[in-house]
């Protein structure tokens, strides 16, 4: 294990998180403006759920092809032009899924019946699922008023366990997830089904668990650091270093099953239900993981750095050695030496290695809440 | 404290286990939904202006057409306004979805001929209690069914129903049970619907009560039928339709004369002179009494339109009952008697109240998937969900060695936890475990391993501070509970807004993060955190390497300060 592998492992890294916010927001804003002209210029692939109409699927044979399925529709009357017909999964579960606007029951039935008599299967073999466009609409609507009323119930909770400022910045990095997700959605042209609209709300939900466990950590080092003259950029720095493995951890731990979803599910046996699923929680898992790092921390330094506290403190920063020292010892470096080691920095490309700092001594000094007794004197 | 760990621990594998094989002796196993097993669905939005009590009756409604289908396991959810009812496993799915999605329409008719189909002989043992069974002396045809014929003995003689309405202030319909036997298969009658053949087919074989029945013969069907030639087998109000009523007759009745709507919405269910009936009360003015004495009056005097004097209670399609009229003039309200059992009379009662402030209902979405379909995706998302289970607990035994052990006892008690639940609640409240719940469990486990995660991280940097292991693993737990709860807190708040604002596969997929959620804090508190705290005394994790830090580093650290743990 090389060292830096093990200073990971054992959370002992020294990354400057804070000093490189705008590394985070430049790469997040650049993201969102794609996002937002891809949503003006290409809009959302919405599904049959949502805009309404009838959708058909088939087991596919010889004689069951895309242009058959076509000329299917074409003889019973339905307009082509818009129809969107496509193959999916591979081998012996090859099928082929046809979407069209709404259309009468006589149609949907005879359509069902002529699929599954040019697939040579029952007609019970051919799924049909019909939609009408105000239900589309209306789930759009109930899931959108959940939405508001799950981040006004979250901003309560967490103003109440934590502080207002790191609602703000939890919902912040959650809508930073959401619309990013839905950019890559618009972007690639993926479509959006109830499915997507299902792993959207797992990406809230995730993004702010991770949220919430980065912040715990930081309120528990403010409280730590509460006497001391530190700044609040050391805080979240440190703060984000201790939490590093575990986010990664948790992060890998969640990717795992759903790349299985992804590449086993939707790959191999070609169930597409799995692929709307899987891709969009993987879209989300890797923005929630991203975001609570890179957006929702920040956002809470930048707003707690105008609080009269740590006001004074803005511009000190612990860096690599000293930001070590600060983990373990509990005790913030001088202001001279915060100012050299940054002056240091802005020269060399490379940081020095950062040294182990702390005896067991010190370091059982951060934990304990109490100093050692005094040994006791010997009587006369 | 020890016996208290090992209580708890005890206790929590108890209740898994328990519940686990209580489950299994039940036979109770997780329902699948229909995107898992294939099957129908379809959601039912009420249109225009509809009463929310009519809505619950609705509901009831569609529940017992579900059941006369025979779906193994339908489930009938009520979502706000909506009706959803899915039907997984159902066999003919587009006519389960024609059954389900019919207008709850009460039509009233006057009965032209009824009896029994000569192709369905069972169906002549006249359900009902109190009748006696009269031999078919009088039968003059061949067809063995029509020998047995059950009557109600308590049918009064016209004009006797007076009493009861003197008694009960309302005029009383009394419930003939048995009118006439028609020895004629329905089928033949409706293919060549010209009046003389129908009439040739129409065989009356016996009349039991014969004084109700006087005007039923040939000649009665001839001369009606012309007058309205259209024969319909589905219930359209304005023709004369075959119909199959509850009680295993055939009908053949006129025009409907009057809808449910002519009653107020305040048909009851009583016990009147010793017997089960149904009082219900008519609205005022033309629309209501005037239409029902209009019909009333038609078969009271048995004119040509009514021949049997009976007025059927179609609702959709369905005779319910077919009382016989009692008197020309109702006022205010009408009795229904017969010998209707308990359920019979409140049966009748509910669908009267429906038919007087009908719900329509349209069909915004449906939907049908093929088994085989069903079975791909199921089998897909429990291979890729295993496997991916799989890769998780690698990644925690490369990463925290010795304590993945401990990951691994966890979620096994949270899915024994969590099938025994979904089980259960499959056999008690229909509950349906479809694709969406499948995927939200799988995901869960990222929920869940990170409670672990969050414990064991701690935990490590505890002992890398020097304290002993046996030390951190209480403290540790304190501070990584408080996290668990805090995130914990928050999803199952999403879960419950979910639930709550939102419909079809969302609510579904709610459902199963509240319940994994719970799952995971119940097995952190109770599982977790008296394994490693009990681990942690023991020899087991004292020695070696212990979740990948070595007790050797951390002794180095404790001799040798600075230097010692950059080794």
């Amino acid at each position: 294990m090389s060292g830096r592998w093990r200073r990971l492992y054992n959370g002992e890294t020294t990354v400057d998180f804070s000093g490189r916010r705008w590394w985070g927001f430049g790469v997040s804003i650049a993201l969102l403006v794609i996002t937002v002209v891809s949503l003006l210029f290409q809009g959302l692939n919405l599904g049959i759920d949502f805009k309404g109409g009838v959708a058909w699927e088939a087991p596919a044979t010889k004689e069951l092809t895309i242009d058959s399925a076509r000329e299917v529709l074409e003889s019973n009357g339905v307009e082509t032009a818009n129809a969107k017909i496509q193959t999916l999964g591979s081998g012996d579960g090859e099928r082929i899924r046809i979407q069209v606007g709404e259309q009468t029951p006589e149609v949907r039935d005879a359509v069902q019946g002529d699929l599954a008599a040019k697939s040579g299967v029952d007609s019970l073999e051919v799924s049909v699922s019909n939609v009408s466009s105000s239900w589309g609409r209306s789930i759009t609507e109930k899931a959108i008023r959940a939405l508001l009323v799950f981040f006004l119930l979250v901003s309560l909770y967490i103003a109440w366990r934590f502080e207002w400022k790191m609602a703000i910045a939890a919902i912040a990095a959650m809508v930073h997830d959401v619309a990013i997700s839905v950019g890559i959605y618009s972007l690639l042209g993926f479509e959006v089904t109830p499915a997507t609209v299902i792993a959207f709300l797992t990406i809230l939900g995730f993004s702010l668990y991770d949220t919430i466990v980065v912040f715990d950590k930081v309120k528990d080092n403010a409280d730590r650091y509460a006497a001391q003259r530190v700044s609040y950029a050391d805080i979240t720095n440190v703060s984000m270093n201790q939490v590093l493995m575990r986010s990664l951890n948790t992060s890998l731990a969640a990717v795992l099953p759903v790349l299985s979803l992804l590449v086993l599910g939707a790959g191999v046996f070609g169930a597409v239900a799995l692929q709307e699923f899987a891709l969009a929680l993987f879209v989300g898992l890797l923005t929630g993981a991203y975001s609570s790092i890179f957006i929702a921390t920040p956002l809470l330094t930048i707003m707690k750095e105008r609080e009269p506290k740590y006001r004074p403190l803005v511009g000190q920063m612990s860096l690599g050695t000293d930001m070590s020292r600060l983990a373990t010892t509990g005790a913030p470096v001088s202001r001279r030496s915060a100012r050299a080691t940054v002056r240091d920095d802005d020269g060399g490309v490379e940081r020095p290695e950062p040294e182990l700092v702390g005896s067991a001594a010190e370091r059982a000094a951060a934990v304990l809440t109490h100093p050692p007794r005094p040994r006791k004197k010997r009587k006369r | 404290m020890r016996r208290r760990l090992v209580f708890s621990l005890v206790g929590i594998i108890l209740v898994a286990v328990g519940t686990l094989t209580a489950n299994l002796i039940a036979g109770n196993r997780p329902s699948l939904g229909l995107d898992l097993q294939g099957g129908a669905s379809v959601t039912l939005e009420p249109q225009g202006d509809y009463d929310p009590e009519a809505l619950s009756v609705a509901v009831e409604i569609i529940r017992q057409r579900v059941d006369s289908i025979g779906v193994a396991e339908p489930e009938i959810i009520r979502q706000g306004d909506t009706v959803v009812v899915n039907l997984p496993g159902v066999k003919d799915q587009k006519r389960a979805l024609e059954i389900v999605g019919r207008t709850g329409e009460v039509l009233m008719r006057p009965v032209l001929q009824s009896g029994v189909p000569n192709d369905n002989p069972s169906s002549t043992t006249v359900p009902g209690g109190g009748s006696t069974t009269i031999p078919g002396a009088t039968s003059t045809t061949a067809v063995a069914a029509t020998s047995t014929t059950g009557v109600a003995t308590t049918v009064p003689a016209p004009g006797s129903g007076l009493r009861f309405a003197s008694a009960a202030t309302s005029t009383s319909l009394v419930e003939a049970t048995t009118t006439s036997l028609i020895e004629a298969t329905s089928t033949s009658a409706v293919e060549s619907p010209s009046p003389t053949v129908a009439g040739a087919a129409v065989d009356v074989t016996s009349t039991t009560t014969a004084d109700i029945l006087l005007a039923t013969g040939d000649t009665t069907t001839t001369t009606v039928a012309p007058a309205t030639p259209d024969i319909s087998l589905t219930n359209e109000p304005d023709k004369i339709a075959f119909l199959n009523g509850r009680d295993g007759f055939v009908y053949y009745a006129g025009p409907a004369g009057a809808d449910g709507q002519v009653f107020k919405n305040d048909a009851a269910a009583e016990i009147s002179a010793g017997g089960w009936v149904v009082n219900v009360g008519l609205k005022d003015g033309s629309e209501g009494e005037g239409r029902w004495n209009a019909l009333a009056n038609e078969c009271f005097s048995k004119s040509q339109t009514c021949p049997t004097g009976q007025i059927a209670i179609v609702l959709d399609g369905e005779v319910i009952s077919a009382p016989v009229v009692q008197t020309n003039n109702f006022s205010g309200s009408v009795q229904i008697s017969g010998n209707f059992s308990e359920s019979e009379a409140r049966d009748l009662a509910k669908i009267l109240e429906f038919g007087a402030v009908p719900v329509r209902f349209s069909a915004p979405t449906a939907q049908t998937v093929s088994a085989t379909l069903g079975q791909d995706s199921l089998d897909a998302a429990l291979v890729s969900g295993l496997v991916g289970v799989a890769l998780v607990l690698l990644f925690l035994v490369f990463y925290y060695r010795r304590l993945a052990f401990v990951v691994l006892g966890g979620l096994a008690v949270s899915a024994m936890l969590q099938w025994s639940t979904i089980s259960w609640l499959s056999a008690r409240n229909g509950l349906a475990l479809s694709l969406s719940g499948v995927t939200g469990i799988i995901v869960s486990i990222g929920v869940t391993v990170d409670s672990y995660v969050v414990f064991f991280e701690k935990l490590k940097d505890d002992v890398l501070a020097g304290r002993t292991l046996r030390n951190s693993a209480t403290r540790s737990f304190q501070s990584a509970w408080r996290t668990i709860l805090a995130a914990d807190t928050v999803s199952l708040l999403g879960a419950v807004v979910l639930w709550f604002l939102t419909v079809g596969s969302v609510r579904g997929f709610a459902f199963f993060l509240g319940l994994s959620t719970l799952c995971d804090m119940i097995v952190a508190y109770f599982f977790t955190r008296p394994t490693v705290i009990l681990l942690a005394r023991s020899k087991f994790m004292n020695k070696g390497k212990m979740f990948g830090v070595s007790a050797r580093r951390v002794l180095d650290g404790e001799t040798s300060p600075a230097g010692g743990a950059q080794a």
